[in-house]
């Protein structure tokens, strides 16, 4: 990751690691890999995310919104001067039956970036799997670029 | 199936319960239902937004509900979903209204709209698919 500032780095931690609240915080989530070529980041067992009363088997849903969380990091670290991400398509294939209780690993980056948009690529799989994907999606992000970082917002804001 | 027997149903489901929503009303073609925000769900912190993998999260369990209100005891298989976002998801409640567009012996085709205060202002549209063998 030598591509990326130890700056940026501390920010990217920051912002995951010190989420007071919503969604990203209650998956756990670990970042594993940064770089501008992707992300790589883990999702701890929940049974709160599955579907049967066994709880053996995740929802598709928490997946989509594994894919959803972890294109916006590498669109963060992937691109400069980004004062706005927002989903603006999604697409998940579902590639098989998510059923296990081992941690769920992500793979994704951002394939291509123009000025306003941003195109991402993401694959799921178990972790100790990674042949056996669960599923894989690809989403396109609008950009709005400016002085006000995303970052700055992020931990300044009044969500702090 | 009944609005009531239905919600058992979902109460049944530990990531329902976790998405907090409610079944309004039911009938052979559409399903419809109402989530809660709450904290856990947001995806933007900064504007108190619903996180997007929420609201796909919702409308595939309204869309499930739609081809099998009785999917307690037969799980529908989901194949794939597209999702398109058209505006931000606000604090407050979110709707969804799922349409069942075509169910066949294999495949069902499920349209999804959510919105907010307006139905005419959606929140984002959906489309899924599932395998039903």
């Amino acid at each position: 990751m030598s591509d990326i500032t130890k700056r940026k780095m501390e920010q990217i931690a920051q912002m995951w690691n010190a989420r007071g609240k919503g969604l990203i915080k209650h998956m756990a989530l670990q970042i594993e890999e940064v770089s501008t070529e992707g992300v790589r980041v883990r999702m701890p067992f929940n049974p709160e995310f599955c579907v049967d009363a066994d709880q053996t088997r995740l929802h598709g849903g928490i997946l989509t919104a594994l894919l959803d969380s972890v294109f916006g990091l590498a669109n963060f670290v992937a691109i400069e001067g980004v004062s706005t991400i927002a989903t603006l398509d999604l697409r998940v294939d579902y590639l098989r039956p998510a059923r296990s209780r081992a941690d769920v690993i992500v793979r994704a980056h951002c394939f291509r970036e123009t000025r306003h948009i941003a195109f991402n690529s993401g694959n799921v799989w178990f972790e100790g799997h990674e042949a056996a994907e669960i599923a894989r999606g690809t989403a396109s992000f609008a950009l709005t670029r400016g002085n006000t970082s995303l970052f700055d917002a992020m931990t300044k804001g009044k969500a702090s | 199936m009944d609005v009531l027997s239905a919600n058992a149903n979902v109460s049944r489901v530990p990531f329902f319960r976790f998405l907090n929503f409610e079944i309004r009303s039911l009938d052979s073609l559409h399903a419809e239902a109402e989530m809660t925000f709450d904290d856990r769900l947001i995806g933007n912190p900064v504007m108190e937004y619903y996180h997007g993998g929420i609201i796909a999260s919702f409308m595939e369990a309204t869309a499930a509900i739609a081809v099998h209100p009785d999917f307690a005891d037969v799980p529908v298989k989901p194949i794939n979903l597209t999702v398109d976002y058209l505006r931000p998801g606000v604090k407050g409640p979110l709707y969804a209204r799922a349409k069942l567009t075509r169910k066949g012996k294999r495949m069902a085709s499920v349209s999804v709209i959510t919105w907010q205060t307006d139905r005419e202002k959606a929140v984002a549209e959906g489309l899924y698919h599932f395998l039903l063998v």
